[in-house]
């Protein structure tokens, strides 16, 4: 299409983009034209009145057919020119930027390796691209991976980075190019692009200078036949025992819809093993997979597909991710207004579990309190606490039956401030003296509440109903309401438990909130809330309006060996305290590392109630694999209040231990404990299809324009005419392009044709 | 239950004056002191509560179709059971002793004593009814007259195990507590009747308790004993991970005091020391 385009228009497309349109005849010269072609054309007019055999509609098509062949004529006479900026010969600079990656030494499908076409195509000497490149600008190369690097040469290519940084990449060649006159960029990458940082934000400074990007794609926009796994999330802490739910994204091309089997295995044992059916081509699946840890310390979870029988690529069918396992006691302060059966039955549920420690001060009289399970004899001596100290001690705070009116407005702030600020979690039970029932609405808590409140309805007479709970679609999703190792047995096991009731009716959750179960009070109308959470601030709040879950442990329909409530429980307590924040916490920017790479290590520093501290001395303690002990000192960045920083490179292979210590004039503030895994990377082998979108998107983007091997051979030439740098004006003429000659013979052709046809000759 | 023999009877005369303003039945203005619920004691069944007055051998208000068990937190819920004796509510076998005086009494001051959101009426239920398992604390009196059937037995071991907890009251000498025993050994065989010494949690539960009176009946507070050399002594059962299941209240009459404590003829102290050990019998059971 483009050599057609180039034969009849005498210079290809993109030359007419980057070019104007201007005349070369005198002014005088186009007046004369202007006024015979006028003549000319009144005269041709004149040919619509006259008599004779043709009819009105015949002379207008002739006459048309006349005025646009004078047209024309008088077009080429006119001298047009396409005006155009080019860069001149050997005084702007090239940038030549290779993508110097593992997924380069990915295989076509014909065998060839991507960086086989680098070779081919970009070898000085050898290449007649960088020969016609060579000719007309100044040539410089660059490699980058996780980072950029100027080579005088193609036999510095490695092809053994462990990730494709596009963004810096550009901007490195950007900077270090910015003091010549640099007439674009060309990028020669597969496009799979795996930096966190957004692409627009070196896009923005290339588009700023006027610099174009040339990209050139390799390899292929689809591997077949493979299979990928997604990228794998877990929570970054768990308590030991936990249960933890994982969605895996499963894409496949080629091998159509397979059952392939998923296992979940630490360093010591498989935890679990699923299948999953396959999607049609490119179309991901999720697959859901449960598993529990064990043991406490940093535990490398695997999750992996075998290989499969002709898959290309078998390095992107596994994924690692790391977990810390908690061993220790979480304290949760359980606050109960009267005396309920909730309290002793939820206690029971708990109590074999070690790593949560469950509080309970439950209001038996006016003032006067029952303490169960307190660490010592000051806890909560005075009942519910009044400072932000005391209360901020515990991870997750339960409120039972208990009317507002009972605290304090500086309390009913606390309460709210503790999710917010402190980041814990809330979790608010149904019960004649709790929500719009208990006088909630208005205080501070009530922002807090997933649930909307409507009017209260108690009294003697109040709302009560028995309700059959079920899970949602999304509550089947949720590791607190799993109820059955099987995540097809859920929905089952939460049909088989018997009713509860309830006294407030809550049928409305938040924008935001999340429903995960759901009570039917039976035909029609809307269903009651029973369990919905929400994101509030630094923490979360739940809303579990069942006041008597109780009967599922004792209800005559529930088996004695059903473990249907204490997993509730235990699951409830667990989800409560898990992400909590303390006051400090240390988390590195990437949980694995090649070593060499740069880990930043970033700290945020609060004291007992949770403010900020920005005068704290904070070091950080660094073990490497050998035992080798560094002591780094992190420094407050300034930009965020009660944000550290520090960066380190792991020089080793294998985990390092890291403890961060903060103080403030010399007393202890908090420690905190984080892993680093430094080992090979398999980033490049997931997502390794060429990107084309990514490399059109920042030539389109800079005003360069996006090539395969195919079509790369135009490079220059389109460098020369929409390139940056020294430029000077040239006017190539039209007037003898193809196309207008074709033209003319077309319109005498079409005359003479319409004049036969209609008997006019 | 005991009816007042001897109202006029001298060893009470104490009593009659401490609790005479609220004794419906003396009607004398005498000086008092005012005791734990004394001011509460001479009520029966508030008014508020028009509830009609459904009755059955298996829990009179659970057959009431305007009443759902749920509805309050807590019910205060009397065994019913297969067995001989006396028993004065239709013709019920020794499990309605203080049936329902007693119950409706004991409610009363215990929600006036006790933070309890508790449903105003007694509830008796078969122990071989399956609805027991609704009600988590559950009384049982004057079990020495207990014959329990195969369904009961089976039902009372369901619901202990379910994590249901048995008050057991009102029941005197060796042949009594034989009884007993057998019964409940036909629940569980293999598990320890021990006794609950002053430094168990049940004790400070709600009131602090440092001594285990023995409760007379109604007109027995000159001699409490109902039995020759009989002792006041507080046993239980644990379950298989050492949670206190049942509390068996053995030679003494909590419930006599709980039913006659508006009585000028019932000393105080007794009636005190019943409701202390009952707020702290609920409020454990309610929370461990």
């Amino acid at each position: 299409m483009d050599v057609i385009f180039e034969f009849l228009f005498k210079y290809r497309a993109l030359v007419f983009e980057q070019g104007e349109l201007g005349f070369g005849a005198p002014a005088s010269v186009r007046l004369w034209l202007g006024l015979a072609g006028l003549l000319g054309a009144s005269a041709v007019a004149t040919y619509t009145i006259a008599r004779g055999r043709s009819s009105v509609a015949d002379r207008g098509i002739m006459a048309a057919l006349r005025v646009a062949l004078l047209g024309v004529l008088v077009f080429c006479l006119m001298q047009p020119t396409l005006v155009l900026s080019t860069v001149v010969p050997q005084q702007n600079f090239v940038g030549v930027l290779i993508d110097d990656s593992r997924s380069m030494e990915l295989e076509n499908r014909d065998g060839t390796a991507r960086s086989a076409f680098v070779a081919e195509a970009f070898t000085p000497g050898e290449s007649p691209l960088i020969e016609q490149l060579s000719e007309r600008f100044v040539l410089r190369f660059f490699r980058f991976s996780d980072g950029a690097d100027r080579i005088d040469g193609l036999q510095e290519l490695t092809f053994d980075g462990t990730h494709t940084r596009l963004g810096q990449a550009l901007d490195a060649a950007r900077e270090e190019l910015s003091s010549v006159p640099l007439s674009g960029l060309v990028l020669v990458s597969d496009g799979a692009d795996n930096d966190d940082r957004p692409l627009t934000e070196a896009l923005l400074p290339l588009q700023a200078a006027g610099v174009p990007v040339f990209t050139v794609g390799v390899g292929e926009e689809s591997i077949e036949p493979d299979i990928e796994l997604g990228r794998v999330e877990l929570p970054r802490a768990v308590l030991e025992g936990s249960t933890l739910m994982v969605d895996l994204v499963v894409t496949q091309n080629g091998f159509g819809r397979a059952t392939v089997p998923i296992v979940v295995e630490d360093d010591t044992r498989i935890l679990a093993e699923e299948t999953v059916e396959l999607g049609p081509d490119g179309e991901p699946v999720v697959a859901r997979i449960g598993f529990e840890l064990t043991q406490p310390g940093s535990r490398r979870v695997q999750f992996r597909i075998p290989p499969q029988p002709g898959e290309r690529v078998d390095r992107n069918n596994q994924r690692n991710a790391w977990v810390e396992v908690r061993g220790e006691r979480e304290k949760i302060l359980y606050f109960e207004g009267e005396p309920r059966f909730e309290v002793k039955f939820m206690r029971r549920a708990v109590e074999d579990d070690d790593n949560l420690q469950l509080v309970v001060l439950q209001r038996t009289a006016e003032s006067k309190f029952l303490r169960l399970s307190v660490t010592d004899s000051t806890e909560l001596e005075f009942g519910f606490p009044t400072s932000r100290e005391e209360l901020y001690r515990y991870r997750s705070l339960v409120l039972g039956s208990a009317e507002a009116s009972f605290f304090t407005h500086d309390q009913l702030q606390m309460i709210a401030d503790f999710v917010s600020e402190r980041g814990g979690s809330l979790l608010l039970l149904g019960g004649h003296s709790s929500f719009a029932e208990g006088g909630w609405e208005g205080t501070p808590v009530e922002e807090v509440m997933p649930v909307v409140l409507g009017a209260p309805q108690g009294g003697a007479d109040g709302f009560f109903a028995e309700v059959k709970v079920e899970p949602t679609p999304a509550g089947l999703a949720h590791p607190a309401v799993q109820l059955d190792a099987e995540p097809a047995g859920v929905a089952a096991r939460w049909d088989s438990l018997p009713p509860v009731t309830v006294v407030n009716p809550l049928t409305e959750v938040r924008p935001g909130a999340t429903t995960l179960l759901e009570g039917r009070f039976g035909e029609g109308g809307p269903n009651q809330v029973i369990l919905a959470f929400q994101r509030y601030g630094r923490g979360k709040s739940i809303a579990l309006t069942a006041q008597d879950t109780w009967l599922w442990q004792m209800h005559a329909d529930v088996s004695l060996e059903d473990q249907s409530h204490e997993s509730f429980w235990k699951q409830m307590l667990r989800w409560l305290v898990d992400g909590v924040p303390d006051a400090v916490q240390v988390q590195a920017d990437q949980e694995q590392v090649e070593p060499g790479e740069t880990v930043r290590l970033v700290a945020s520093v609060h004291d007992s109630t949770y403010i900020e501290v920005n005068d704290a001395s904070v070091r950080a303690q660094v073990r490497s694999p050998s035992g080798i002990v560094e002591e780094l000192p992190v420094e407050w960045t300034v930009e965020t209040d009660g944000e550290y920083a520090v960066e380190f490179r792991p020089a080793e292979m294998g985990d390092y231990e890291i403890e961060l210590r903060a103080e403030r004039d010399g007393a202890p503030i908090g420690v905190d404990q984080t892993f680093i895994h430094a080992a090979p990377s398999d980033d490049e082998y997931f997502g390794a299809a060429r990107r084309t979108d990514v490399l059109r998107r920042i030539a389109q983007e800079t005003g360069g324009r996006f090539y395969t091997p195919e079509d790369v051979a135009t490079l220059p030439e389109d460098i020369t005419v929409t390139g940056a740098g020294v430029t000077l004006v040239e006017e190539n003429d039209l007037w003898d392009m193809p196309v207008l000659f074709l033209l003319m013979l077309l319109l005498m052709g079409a005359e003479w044709g319409y004049r036969r046809v209609r008997g006019l000759v | 239950m005991r009816r007042p023999l001897h109202a006029g009877f001298a060893s009470t005369a104490a009593a009659a004056l401490i609790l005479g303003a609220c004794g419906g039945e003396a009607g004398e203005r005498r000086p008092h002191i005012v005791g734990v619920g004394a001011e509460l004691m001479a009520q029966e069944a508030p008014e508020a509560v028009g509830r009609p007055a459904y009755g059955g051998e298996r829990g009179p208000r659970l057959a009431d179709p305007s009443e759902t068990a749920g509805r309050f937190p807590f019910y205060w819920t009397r065994a019913i059971y297969s067995g001989y004796g006396r028993g004065w509510y239709r013709r019920g076998g020794s499990w309605a002793t203080d049936f329902p005086k007693g119950d409706r009494q004991f409610l009363v001051v215990l929600k006036r004593l006790v933070r309890l959101n508790a449903y105003d009426w007694e509830n008796a239920v078969s122990l071989a009814d399956p609805n027991l398992r609704k009600f988590p604390v559950l009384y049982a009196v004057e079990v020495g007259g207990m014959d329990m059937t195969e369904e009961e037995v089976e039902g009372l071991r369901g619901y202990l195990d379910a994590g249901g907890f048995l008050i057991v009251d009102d029941f005197w000498g060796q042949r009594q507590w034989d009884v007993f025993e057998y019964n409940l050994r036909r629940v569980y065989p293999d598990r320890q009747i021990v006794d609950i010494g002053l430094d168990h949690e049940i004790y400070s539960a709600y009131y602090d308790i440092e001594e285990v009176m023995q409760v007379p009946a109604i007109g027995r507070a000159s001699r409490p004993a109902e039995c020759w050399g009989c002792y006041p002594q507080v046993k239980g059962m644990y379950d298989d991970r050492g949670r206190l299941s049942v509390i068996i209240n053995f030679n003494t009459d909590l419930g006599d005091a709980w039913e006659w404590a508006e009585s000028p003829a019932y000393p105080l102290p007794y009636s005190t020391y019943a409701y202390e050990m009952g707020a702290n019998m609920i409020v454990y059971a309610m929370s461990h």
